[in-house]
């Protein structure tokens, strides 16, 4: 990864205008890779999936509230184990970087095709289901969607709207109750750190 | 300031046995000079990521994988290591340590004032006779020179002082102490506790002993049950340096705290054979600094303060400071740990709790009391884990797309029941400290070179373990869907200790029986160092009872023109 240069910071400066609301925003880009700086393309897409896998509902989806542009980020900084060497597969190859590690964007890119985007909503998520259920049939060329769906639940579920609307939010819970019945309406709290660490 | 500083103690660290140690020192009327490595942190007013949600966090409380793979190698494996606490540990690149071929030693260190005591966990256990007498009846190690009636007022007085919640149980491995009220099993925790105690009487599963406030307690605020702890609690509701030991220490006006202060060597006076001080790097100036004191309490943390006793080595102590019988650094130990077993807890669906409880649930030892039952090892082994819902990480692992997947997700997730083993570490020679001759660090000191492995004892203990946790797991209505029996690395624990052991003999050990150095009368060791044999329960508050027992006798021994 190269360090802060003034290409990577003009490169970088629609994502930083997008991330200038979160604290820190700039700091997170400090150390992003002018080839990890995505495209209008690669958010438009990031962005259509993200919603097809958190759709909107009676709260906002993952692509409405942005959650695509954490996903980018996060992708660029290798959570989920994203900056680790992929499985060797010849289909990974097109989309390895130098440091040995996959271009999950890119790949995602060249696994739904160069029409996806122009499909009818009903079509993208058929076949993004199909690449979903391939990949958790545990078939390797399917499988580093799993880090990429997992981005787009993190990216969902820590933000204000998903952690504390979809969900519900207590950083202060005052007491501990051992027993409450589940409710119909009852939703789970994304202030379970167990549950987010361990469940 | 000059440095002509002259104390009647100097206590090195701040940590959770360095603030009792500077404590009941100050207490006792003497004028005492806690040094720590670290920065200062304010309580309340530095715990910067305290009220953070995870939206107000750059990397949304995840942490930057890139940072950690570059600046917390180690660090980040701690299971307290977020992104919201990640300030509150060292940088494994600025502070490097070795290990030896075959070694696997995952060392978690926190320097910055409070040290361990605003990450640990919060587990606080008495020790029972079955451990202080443990190494005489299976022949491992050497005797402790103490017994559990040595230490249980002790116990008392830091119980009484510090605050800890549970349950009063009877049992002799894991004596009752001045317990504030329990937090509650879970309901899947209570059918599992009653199930297992039909089928095993004495397998207790109870509410882990936690030092979090159940209650107000004298200026500090009850736990308002979040679990997020280690970020720092501005409430004072669990046990720290900050919010306990260091405003006592602070309130009789004879402490003196310095900051930023790596000490690097203790002098000795061949002559007197006493020690006269230390010796400290300003790590924000770089300067060299020294204080004299009557007497010296090494609480760096029970690996800092054997580096710190060997690289205080010198014509008169050329194999380290309190080292004439050659068994300082050796035999160091840390729990052998692993998850035994995890299940599926089906027929709880109707149920989920409110709020974060800030322990889990505990089996105490069983194996190896009365009766030797172990199969291939001598000692116990107990277990802490406790039952838990999913959320919506568990979506992670699960296919699925759209509307229906996030519905699913919104749903408090199935229940799970984890049984995580820590087993006894037996005391080897072969496990041990050194210097790393080749190897320094920033300050030009020589770095810490670990040797570490887990033998037959702990493998047969954990093996053990994992069966155990499977039977018990299954009676109470699980399904088990997976477990192990190998030890994580050395120091996933986080129970690192020994290395300056307690013993009777001078010849044998480094310390007496009042965690005073055999050769050197005015030196103490009352952190981890000291210990003689690891059992199976959480140490911290045996650490604080043993210091505060030899912060007594020191005191009294200064009174009396001893040392």
């Amino acid at each position: 990864m190269t360090g802060w240069s003034r290409r990577s910071f003009l490169g970088a400066a629609s994502l930083v205008a997008l991330l200038s609301s979160a604290p820190g925003g700039a700091e997170v880009l400090r150390k992003l890779d002018p080839k990890d700086v995505p495209s209008p393309h690669m958010r438009k897409l990031m962005r259509t999936v993200a919603e097809l896998v958190i759709p909107t509902t009676d709260t906002p989806g993952a692509g409405a509230l942005g959650a695509d542009d954490f996903v980018l980020v996060a992708l660029a900084h290798g959570l989920e184990g994203t900056r680790k060497p992929p499985a060797a597969d010849p289909s990974f190859t097109p989309c390895l970087r130098a440091d040995g590690s996959l271009d999950h964007a890119a790949w995602l890119d060249g696994k739904l095709g160069p029409d996806w985007l122009t499909l009818p909503p009903a079509r993208q998520s058929e076949q993004l289901a199909a690449l979903d259920a391939s990949a958790y049939k545990g078939e390797t060329t399917a499988a580093p969607w799993r880090a990429i769906k997992a981005l787009i639940l993190t990216g969902y579920y820590t933000s204000e709207v998903g952690g504390s609307r979809e969900l519900n939010y207590e950083l202060v819970p005052g007491r501990f109750d051992p027993k409450v019945p589940v409710k119909p309406d009852t939703r789970a709290y994304s202030s379970d750190w167990t549950a987010v660490d361990f469940g | 300031m000059d440095d002509n500083l002259t104390f009647d103690a100097i206590v090195v660290g701040s940590g959770i046995t360095g603030g009792w140690a500077a404590k009941e020192l100050t207490e006792a009327g003497l004028k005492v000079l806690l040094l720590e490595r670290g920065r200062k942190i304010e309580h309340q007013l530095d715990y910067e990521t305290e009220m953070k949600a995870p939206w107000e966090m750059p990397f949304r409380g995840q942490g930057d994988t890139d940072l950690y793979a570059s600046e917390y190698a180690v660090q980040r494996l701690n299971r307290h290591f977020t992104e919201f606490t990640q300030n509150h540990f060292v940088s494994d690149a600025q502070n490097p340590y070795q290990t030896g071929d075959g070694t696997d030693f995952t060392w978690f260190r926190s320097y910055q004032l409070g040290g361990r005591s605003l990450t640990w966990g919060r587990q606080s256990y008495r020790w029972s006779d079955y451990d202080f007498g443990a190494n005489k009846r299976d022949g491992h190690g050497t005797d402790w020179p103490i017994r559990y009636a040595d230490l249980a007022p002790w116990y008392d007085r830091i119980e009484d002082f510090i605050g800890v919640s549970g349950a009063a149980e009877g049992l002799p491995q894991l004596p009752d102490g001045k317990f504030l009220p329990p937090f509650a099993l879970n309901v899947v925790e209570q059918a599992a506790r009653e199930k297992i105690m039909a089928a095993w009487p004495e397998r207790r599963l109870t509410i882990g002993r936690t030092a979090n406030l159940t209650q107000e307690k004298e200026g500090r605020g009850p736990c308002q049950s979040r679990s997020i702890c280690a970020r720092g609690c501005s409430y004072g509701a669990y046990f720290s340096t900050q919010s306990s030991t260091l405003p006592a220490a602070q309130a009789t006006g004879n402490l003196t705290l310095i900051t930023d202060a790596a000490v690097e060597k203790i002098d000795y006076d061949p002559k007197t054979r006493r020690v006269t001080g230390v010796r400290w790097i300003d790590s924000k100036t770089k300067t060299r600094r020294q204080a004299t004191a009557r007497m010296v309490f090494l609480n760096a943390g029970a690996f800092n303060s054997v580096h710190l006793l060997l690289n205080s080595a010198s014509e008169a102590n050329p194999n380290g400071l309190a080292n004439s019988s050659g068994v300082l650094g050796t035999h160091i130990m840390d729990h052998a740990n692993t998850l035994s077993a995890a299940a599926i807890m089906p027929g709880f669906e109707a149920w989920t709790t409110f709020g974060n409880r800030p322990t889990g649930a505990i089996i105490p030892r069983y194996r190896n009391m009365d009766v030797m039952d172990g199969v291939g090892h001598t000692r116990g082994f107990s277990f802490q884990g406790g039952a838990l819902q999913s959320t919506w990480t568990a979506g992670k692992r699960e296919a699925g797309i759209g509307a229906d997947y996030k519905r699913h997700l919104q749903k408090p997730g199935p229940w799970r029941m984890v049984l995580v083993a820590f087993a006894d570490c037996v005391p080897r020679a072969s496990n041990r400290l050194t210097l790393d001759r080749t190897k320094f660090d920033a300050n030009g000191i020589p770095q810490l070179h670990i040797d570490f492995a887990f033998g037959a004892e702990e493998h047969a203990a954990l093996a053990q373990a994992k069966a155990d946790a499977t039977e018990m797991l299954t009676k109470a209505g699980g399904h088990v869907i997976f477990g192990f029996d190998r030890p994580g690395a050395g120091g996933t624990a986080i129970h690192e200790m020994g290395g300056a052991r307690m013993g009777f003999d001078p010849a044998t050990s480094v310390l007496n029986k009042w965690s005073q150095a055999h050769d050197v009368a005015n030196l103490f060791v009352t952190d981890g160092a000291q210990m003689s044999s690891s059992a199976c329960q959480n140490p911290s508050l045996t650490y604080m009872a043993l210091t505060a027992r030899a912060a007594a006798h020191a005191v009294s021994l200064l009174k009396s023109s001893a040392i």
